[in-house]
């Protein structure tokens, strides 16, 4: 008995050795394609990172030109504004539906999601006609950043709204009220009670609409053009641009996917949550 | 109960921001679906053309041929990744070690930003440089060309699919996985039933809402996967790729044929939402049972 | 491209310009400061801009020049929502020659003649029209006015790797295989049988018989089919007779003639000897593909021509390169001296300037500046191309020329045979219309003639839904 347990044991530990490297295999080769030089690129695919040979040329390269370093300043203007201005809204949001008797409640609840669940391809012509056709003088939303992080909204408001609700409706009453009673402002009682009590709560959420918004390109392709273009429209611009350049083009989508990879660990416990609309619990 | 005034106060920002994103869009594209609208016509205004773009889509064999495919594709990954899925996910509730660093790992694709993903796999497909088209040609004595055979590329796509979605149908499983009650299984075993009777009797009843929910959400992402397709084979050869967010990108931007682009929005909104509906009702009756 | 190369047609540019320096530095006077911006694709002629020109145009007016090069989708999808939308991001966008009627039907330019006439101040005195190669042609709105000024202007020729064809152990086992001497190809079977020979020579080597253009998923493929096979087969202007809305055969379109199915048959079948990346080989890697000593021969845009054939930095076939003309059809050649055809692709571009641009003024100087006799020599070095006259009796372009097999001489002397996109109004839509069936032949999921006939209806239908031609 003890036998089999172990060795059954060592058997799921060899398999999820293995599963781990089937996982990590491409992001691994887009690695090595990244430090290879061009003239090591081609032949006999080889996995092992040869020390030796290795260079950064190709991130130094992509990191010193000019039109990469707009890109990813967009990106984390974007995604940073958004993720801040969502977890706010979503806040008071969360709170109006916890603690208020709003009429048509739950009808509302669900068509928040449903703004998630849309195909955003669908939203591409009018989004694009409303962002050239909305103007102010000279001034329309195509192609600034201001239009990519309200747009950006549609999907991670009612996301953020959904996750902040949950952790609303967990600090117990009793505690506003408790401030209600000594005379506080809702506003007061927003500020001292329920935000340091959601704010852990608050920090998942952000990372995580972070991550959605960064990772966005639909939106940002069609959008922009050139002063609010995102790194991840960058990418897509890049392969198309240099034909072969395929060490710079690794160079980026590593650089694409190291923001998300590095924020893993810390909300791992959150992704299948986020994804799934909490509908299942990680 | 305090006075509601001040929590739709609250809440009104939100609902605004979402009315404008979500709401006018939505009303926008149904206005110019019945438009005939092509910016580069002979008359570049806008015209009310009735049902006509409606009549032309039903007939129109590169819209039903995406259609068709969007179809196929998200059937082909929801049935290999609830499969994948169920089996990695009770391979993690083993007690193994490591176990989190396993599933950090696992977990590590759903983060990547999907454009991404379609570089990564492009690396991996390009002849001359990834490996495999290297290995079919070296083990198998294949020649694997993904901008020539729409085989290969459909199939490469199911498999950057499962690449990178397989870990939220793992997650979600070993969630409810986990909750599955201890006491009918114990029983289950005590009267001898085989491991196969187990499942179907106990399991699966067990795991139908979590199995549902994620059948839904993978659906849905399935139906509007644009990204790392247009990275990888930028819906190619020919249109074997071409999934309907591509089409309807290709016929609104390249072609600027606007009415015609809007009702293809409309319809193909229209059958995600009746997918989704059916797939809802069926999980809200599955609760209803359940409880 | 060399930085030596660079280097030196900066300081020739210098040494030229002093006698219109006044010029620049006086009509740049109320500009300072003022940032144009532009998009092009990013090619030989563009980069040389965006790395030469545009620095030099700065210093000379201090008017700063932002330039993006990106690809050709991305180009045309920025610079068209930008105009349509109109929302003045650029000041100066890329013309190719077949998109300009649809720009001019929609009305996106700004008539430089005019605005030229009605600003005296910002009238370059070295700037003429009449310098212009009769490319410039292609930009003249009905009036005859201008509405874009050629920043290149190339053909699409026949490269062939000179050492292989004159290797006399090729020479020798050709003649044994096929029973006459291996020559550049004059005849379609003959580029055939070339293709078939070098690709085959052995399974391990990498080296094919012939580039094609062949992206199957990109409108790359459709325009090397109808720009440059078809017309060799006789059949121009894609098979379609405009002022008819016609394509198909019936209604009197070629489009879908036995001719443009032999056609369709013979590029598929080059497939068989391409190199694998043919199938995603636009312009640039085709370049890159005959530039890599990949391919034996192959029909290749001339802006790549000189890059390929004399800088060592970025191909393996410096001094190796043939230049020639396509093959064709009897009487294709008669018909294109006799003006009623054409050989080949003449394409190009200019800059022009959208109505929506908030710097107008400045962006007139700068068409004006790249539009000088004096810069055009080193930019034909190092983009090969010409929008000038004069620059074809330039030493240095002959000195690139002898070096390229002569692909300056054949575009002075027989670039009058080659012709560029027809004027269609209606070209992007008709081309996405009928592109994915190009594709479907490609793939091999329909047959050549499949592929022409549904194309033909397919592109009637769309010029019917956009409301020209005949019904």
């Amino acid at each position: 008995m003890n036998r089999g347990i172990l060795s059954s044991r060592l058997l799921t530990f060899l398999f999820w050795i293995a599963m781990s490297a089937l996982t990590l295999l491409p992001v691994w080769w887009m690695f090595l394609v990244s430090v290879r030089t061009r003239a090591d690129l081609f032949g006999k695919p080889s996995f092992l990172l040869d020390l030796s040979a290795m260079t950064w040329e190709n991130y130094a390269a992509v990191l010193s030109n000019p039109t990469f370093q707009k890109y990813m300043t967009n990106s984390l203007i974007v995604a940073t504004s958004n993720a801040v201005l969502v977890s706010m809204l979503a806040l008071l949001a969360a709170y109006a539906m916890s603690r208020f008797a709003l009429a048509g409640k739950d009808n509302l609840f669900f068509w928040v999601l449903t703004n998630r669940m849309a195909p955003p391809a669908v939203f591409l012509l009018p989004l694009f006609l409303m962002f050239t056709g909305f103007r102010i003088g000279d001034w329309s939303l195509f192609d600034t950043r201001i239009g990519l992080i309200l747009l950006y909204c549609v999907f991670n408001l009612p996301f953020a709204f959904w996750l902040l609700q949950g952790i609303v409706d967990a600090i117990p009453r009793e505690l506003d009220e408790a401030a209600y009673v000594d005379g506080a402002s809702t506003f007061t009682v927003l500020m001292t009670v329920i935000f340091p009590l959601a704010r852990p709560g608050l920090a998942v959420t952000g990372i995580l609409t972070w991550v959605f918004a960064w990772n966005e390109y639909l939106f940002a392709s069609t959008l922009t053009s050139v002063d609010a273009r995102t790194i991840t429209t960058g990418l897509a611009e890049f392969v198309t641009v240099t034909g072969t350049n395929w060490g710079e083009l690794a160079a980026v989508a590593m650089l694409t996917l190291a923001p998300a990879a590095l924020v893993l660990a810390l909300v791992q416990r959150h992704i299948v949550a986020g994804l799934t609309f909490g509908a299942v619990k990680g | 109960m305090r006075n509601t005034t001040t929590g739709w106060l609250l809440i009104a920002p939100t609902l605004f921001i979402l009315f404008i994103t979500g709401m006018v869009p939505f009303l926008y594209v149904l206005a110019v679906g019945f438009l005939d609208w092509n910016t580069f016509a002979a008359n570049p205004e806008p015209r009310f053309a009735g049902v006509d773009n409606f009549r032309r889509l039903v007939f129109d064999a590169a819209f039903l041929k995406s259609l068709w495919l969007t179809f196929k594709f998200t059937l082909f990954v929801l049935a290999s990744q609830l499969i994948i899925g169920f089996f990695l996910a009770k391979m993690l509730m083993r007690n193994v070690p490591l176990k989190g660093l396993f599933r950090t790992v696992h977990t590590l694709p759903l983060m990547i930003a999907p454009i991404a993903v379609g570089a990564t796999w492009r690396l991996m497909t390009v002849p001359g440089l990834g490996p495999i088209p290297h290995w079919m040609q070296q083990w198998f004595d294949i020649s694997y060309v993904l901008s020539r055979f729409p085989d290969q590329a459909f199939a490469t796509v199911v498999i950057m699919d499962i690449w990178h979605w397989t870990p939220l149908v793992t997650l979600t499983l070993m969630a409810g996985l986990s909750n599955l009650p201890e006491e009918p299984l114990e029983q289950a075993r005590i009267d001898g039933a085989g491991e196969w009777r187990i499942f179907w009797d106990i399991t699966l009843p067990f795991l139908k809402p979590v199995l549902l929910t994620t059948i839904f959400i993978r659906l849905m992402d399935a139906l509007r996967t644009v990204d790392e397709v247009w990275m990888l084979t930028g819906g190619g050869p020919g249109a074997e790729t071409r999934f309907i967010g591509l089409h309807i990108w290709r016929v609104v931007f390249p072609k600027t044929d606007y009415g015609y682009g809007a009702a293809m929005s409309l319809i193909t909104l229209y059958l995600t939402i009746v997918m989704c509906w059916l797939l809802y009702v069926a999980m809200t009756g599955m609760k209803e049972k359940s409880r | 491209m060399p930085k030596l190369l660079l280097a030196t047609s900066a300081i020739a540019v210098a040494l030229s310009a002093p006698a219109y320096a006044d010029f620049w530095s006086d009509a740049g006077a109320n500009l300072q400061g003022v940032t144009i911006r532009g998009v092009s694709e990013s090619t030989p002629p563009s980069n040389y801009v965006r790395d030469v020109l545009a620095p030099q145009f700065t210093e000379a007016t201090g008017i700063e020049v932002e330039f993006e090069t990106t690809s050709w989708d991305q180009m045309f999808d920025k610079a068209i929502k930008d105009m349509e939308a109109g929302s003045g991001i650029y000041d100066f966008v890329y013309i190719e020659q077949d998109i300009i009627y649809s720009y001019l039907a929609r009305d996106f330019l700004v008539n430089i003649s005019d605005a030229l006439e009605a600003n005296p101040s910002l009238q370059a005195p070295d700037f003429s029209i009449e310098d212009f190669t009769t490319f410039i042609d292609n930009f003249r709105g009905a009036d005859g006015d201008i509405f874009g000024v050629p920043m290149e202007a190339f053909i699409k020729v026949y490269l062939y790797r000179k050492d292989l064809f004159e290797d006399p152990a090729h020479q020798e086992a050709f003649k044994a295989k096929y029973g006459y001497d291996l020559a550049p190809a004059t005849t379609f079977d003959q580029w055939r049988d070339n293709a078939e020979y070098f690709a085959n020579l052995d399974p391990n080597d990498e080296l094919w018989g012939t580039t094609v253009q062949a992206a199957s998923g990109h409108p790359a493929a459709f325009y090397e089919f109808f720009e440059s096979i078809a017309p060799t087969y006789g059949v121009y202007d894609w098979g379609i007779d405009m002022a008819k809305g016609a394509a198909t055969v019936e209604k009197g379109g070629r489009m879908n003639s036995p001719e443009a199915k032999e056609a369709l048959a013979f590029w598929v079948g080059l497939l068989d000897f391409a190199p694998p990346e043919a199938t995603a080989s636009t312009w640039d890697e085709v370049a890159s593909t005959f530039a890599a000593g990949r391919a034996a021969q192959g029909w290749v845009y001339g802006e790549n021509a000189a890059w390929v054939a004399t800088n060592p930095e970025k191909s393996t076939v410096v001094g190796k390169v043939g230049v020639a003309l396509p093959p064709m059809n009897p009487g294709v050649m008669e018909e294109a001296e006799a003006g009623e055809g054409y050989i080949g692709y003449y394409d190009g571009g200019a800059f022009g300037i959208p109505h929506s641009s908030k710097n107008k003024e400045a962006a007139l100087l700068w068409l004006q500046f790249i539009g000088q006799p004096s810069v055009q020599a080193d930019w034909a070095v190092a983009g090969s191309r010409v929008v000038h006259q004069a620059t074809f009796d330039d030493p240095k372009v002959k000195e690139v020329d002898a070096m390229a097999d002569g692909y300056f001489t054949m575009m002075k002397e027989q670039g009058h045979l080659f012709k560029g996109a027809p004027e269609f109004p209606f070209h992007a839509q008709v081309r996405e219309a009928v592109a994915p069936f190009i594709y479907e032949a490609i793939v091999g999921t329909m047959t050549p003639e499949e592929a022409l006939d549904q194309a033909a209806a397919a592109a009637e239908a769309e010029m019917a839904n956009l409301g020209y031609g005949g019904n």
